[in-house]
């Protein structure tokens, strides 16, 4: 006889991710004209880790971080493995709701979600937590009220001043030596300098990519690209630089060989605002299977966490922290700051440098410094001539006729315009 | 065309820079012994003190020419200070502040001893902002000194050993004569109070500028008034360093290994013409810039070097992974 065994709600809830995530999968591999072979990788990664919840960082540990302000370097040059908490599951993002006010960010009720079930395929040894918007501040204690061990690293919310770089720098180099004493590590200078070129390196194949994405012949989709960026949250670094070089190399030979992933006609999208997280890539599907392709954005979970890179003028352990800490807070174009001139000319020198005919800006219903954002970016866009569309979504499968609808309108509008010119 | 392009674009600038700094500092310091002479209207601190000097400093003979009494000064006799400023121009008009990063052979000792800190694994220091701000603006009372000083003597204001007063507080005056084995600029005048207290701040200032130029890097250059000087002629410059501030993304990496501390060169998206009053040209800032075109030096608005993204990479060996054995 076969015993009968009754679902508990941890393998309930990691049902419902699975196919949560194997629905959205299914759609990327799927639903569109044939993608690199060296995506299969990555595919392939998402499934493991989010349908069959395979651990990839046992010997290993984990620091989870809650934004993209930590730095990894100096993670990685202290022997463990940065994994970013971000998460775009819905299922956790029900859970999280018990926790925080009806309007808040579905991206923090879905971090908030996952700690609240404590259920991780990699759990983070100690949690990071950048005192970057209101809503990820305050979940720091949240999340330490939960039993789990949070850092708060102090993040100033203003970047011009002479006053804000030294505080940051000051707080990153507390960090420093706050986690090599709790990871019981020491940092050394060829660690730290290992650690910056890795990283860099991994930055360099990414903009190698992404200059492939200029040319006419758009060599891979904008959800491929959300899919690679996605992995760098969790995967091992070695094995993320092995696959985007195979992916690089062979979208190359794409651009030779004038393979394109989508038609001449085709409007070109630059996509800003809150970041796609997997299984989240809802508006980056619509938009795409509109026949429209993203060909450049500006996120963090994407862009943003590779373009700016460090330089270091004397590799010695002080400088290479301070070096690390500016990469982090000078370029950075998240809303929280208080001016953000910087997101505007960056949203448009993208439209510039990628040949874009259009802009898609999306906000989490309930990310209050993206929709207070809107307006102005709207504004500079129009001033500029750059269409723009503005969506407000949230990680439900529902309004998804309404949004199609909008996307697509938007997408034929630029496709007339296209072809006026 | 690319091909050179790419190649200098990708440059490792440092080497580059140093080889051109030896050759111009063995030029400047020991040209006399090659029957090399460029004049004395050089506009970099290559010292009239040193005896077998190749070119030399302009500074000298311009406070010896404006020490003339004031009728001889504004006759038609002082044609040749009209001449030698002429050729001062000229010789700085093509190369810009690039006299200062490339050429300028006190600039060059500094970098020499910085490279000796670096040795050392000594860690630079800095200024505050706020330090910065006030520093910078002593360039310009050693640049009246320079000007006002031999005109008082001229006036009959100033008693003669005024004459060349900035030359008596300049370290370059007993420092560059070292490398020609002359130890005669290291002492005191005591002749007359004016000429014991200048001799007296000379061998302070040569004090300052060793153990200074140790610590910060190029420390003396913040209060240079020949970099004053470039600054007021600057604009008419044929090689310019030039900013698109639609493409840069103010993350710093240049401000970061200025050696000037400059802050504009990361801050300031506005201007086009990004060269301030501290610049040395030293193109750090160019090398160091991750962003495609953002910044570039050009000459007669042709882009001579430019910042890439792959040059970038390869400067910073982030172009590959070292491949370890384990």
């Amino acid at each position: 006889m076969t015993e009968h065994k009754i679902e508990t709600p941890k393998e309930r809830q990691n049902r419902h991710k699975a196919m949560e995530a194997a629905a959205v999968l299914e759609k990327i591999k799927h639903d569109f004209k044939e993608p690199p072979k060296a995506m299969d990788y990555f595919y392939d990664l998402h499934e493991r880790v989010h349908c069959k919840h395979e651990a990839l960082h046992s010997d290993k540990a984990k620091v989870g971080t809650m934004c993209i302000q930590v730095p990894s370097e100096i993670i990685y040059a202290l022997d463990a493995v940065p994994l970013r908490l971000c998460n775009g599951f819905y299922a956790d993002d029900e859970i999280g709701s018990d926790f925080l006010p009806s309007k808040s960010c579905p991206l923090v009720k879905a971090t908030i979600g996952q700690f609240a079930s404590n259920n991780f395929s990699d759990k983070p040894d100690i949690v990071i937590s950048p005192t970057t918007c209101d809503q990820k501040a305050k979940s720091g204690a949240i999340i330490e009220n939960m039993g789990f061990e949070v850092y708060d690293m102090e993040f100033p919310r203003t970047k011009e001043s002479h006053e804000s770089r030294e505080y940051w720098r000051r707080s990153v180099r507390k960090f420093t030596k706050d986690l090599s004493e709790n990871l019981n590590t020491k940092l050394s200078k060829k660690k730290l300098k290992d650690a910056i070129k890795k990283v860099g390196y991994a930055q360099h194949l990414y903009h190698k990519l992404n200059i492939l994405r200029k040319d006419n012949n758009s060599p891979i989709l904008g959800k491929d690209m959300f899919l690679v960026t996605n992995a760098f949250f969790f995967d091992k670094i070695d094995n993320w630089i092995e696959a985007v070089e195979a992916l690089a190399n062979e979208c190359e030979q794409r651009v030779k060989d004038e393979i394109s992933v989508a038609s001449k006609r085709s409007p070109r999208i630059v996509y800003t605002g809150s970041p796609p997280i997997f299984p989240n890539l809802k508006i980056p599907l619509l938009i795409e299977l509109s026949d429209a392709i993203i060909v450049a954005d500006e996120t963090c979970s994407s862009n943003r966490m590779f373009n700016d890179m460090v330089s270091v003028d004397e590799w010695f352990v002080n400088d290479m922290v301070d070096s690390i800490a500016d990469r982090y807070l000078k370029g950075c174009t998240c809303p929280i700051f208080t001016k953000n001139e910087d997101r505007k000319r960056r949203i448009l020198d993208l439209v510039r440098d990628y040949n874009a005919d259009g802009v898609i800006y999306q906000a989490f219903a309930g990310c209050q410094v993206y929709e207070m954002e809107q307006r102005s970016v709207l504004e500079a866009m129009e001033r500029a001539g750059v269409p723009i569309l503005y969506l407000e979504t949230d990680y439900s499968p529902s309004h998804l006729g309404q949004l199609t609808t909008r996307i697509e309108a938007f997408v034929e509008s630029l496709k007339n315009r296209k072809r006026r010119q | 065309m690319k091909r050179i392009r790419d190649f200098i674009n990708n440059a490792d600038i440092r080497r580059f820079r140093f080889w051109l700094q030896l050759l111009f500092f063995v030029l400047f310091i020991y040209g006399g012994y090659f029957a090399v002479n460029l004049g004395n209207s050089i506009p970099v601190f290559s010292c009239g003190y040193d005896k077998a000097v190749g070119g030399m400093c302009y500074f000298l003979p311009l406070q010896h020419q404006l020490a003339r009494p004031l009728d001889v000064l504004l006759s038609a006799a002082s044609i040749s200070v009209l001449i030698g400023f002429v050729t001062f121009l000229l010789w700085f008009i093509v190369f810009n502040k690039a006299w200062c990063g490339y050429a300028c052979p006190l600039g060059t000792m500094q970098d020499w001893i910085t490279g000796l800190r670096k040795k050392m694994g000594i860690r630079y220091s800095t200024y505050t902002q706020p330090q910065f701000d006030t520093l910078k603006k002593i360039k310009y009372i050693m640049l009246a000194i320079v000007i006002l000083a031999p005109m008082g003597v001229g006036m009959g204001l100033l008693g003669g050993e005024w004459r060349t007063a900035f030359c008596e507080i300049c370290p370059s005056r007993m420092i560059t004569p070292l490398f020609v084995g002359d130890v005669s600029q290291w002492s005191l005048d005591f002749s007359t109070k004016t000429a014991m207290i200048l001799t007296t701040l000379g061998l302070i200032f040569t004090g300052l500028f060793l153990i200074g130029s140790f610590f910060k890097k190029r420390f003396f250059c913040f209060f240079c008034p020949m970099s004053a000087m470039h600054y007021i002629f600057s604009d008419g410059a044929l090689l310019k360093l030039k900013k698109d501030g639609d493409k840069c993304t103010k993350c710093g990496d240049c401000y970061n290994v200025c050696d000037m501390q400059i802050k504009d060169i990361a801050d300031d998206v506005k201007s086009t013409n990004i060269l301030r009053d501290d610049c040395i040209f030293c193109m750090k800032c160019v090398a160091a810039c991750p962003e495609d075109d953002a910044l570039h030096v050009d000459i007669l608005n042709m882009k001579l070097f430019t910042s890439t993204k792959g040059g970038f990479a390869k400067r910073m060996e982030m172009d590959r992974l070292e491949k370890k054995d384990d």
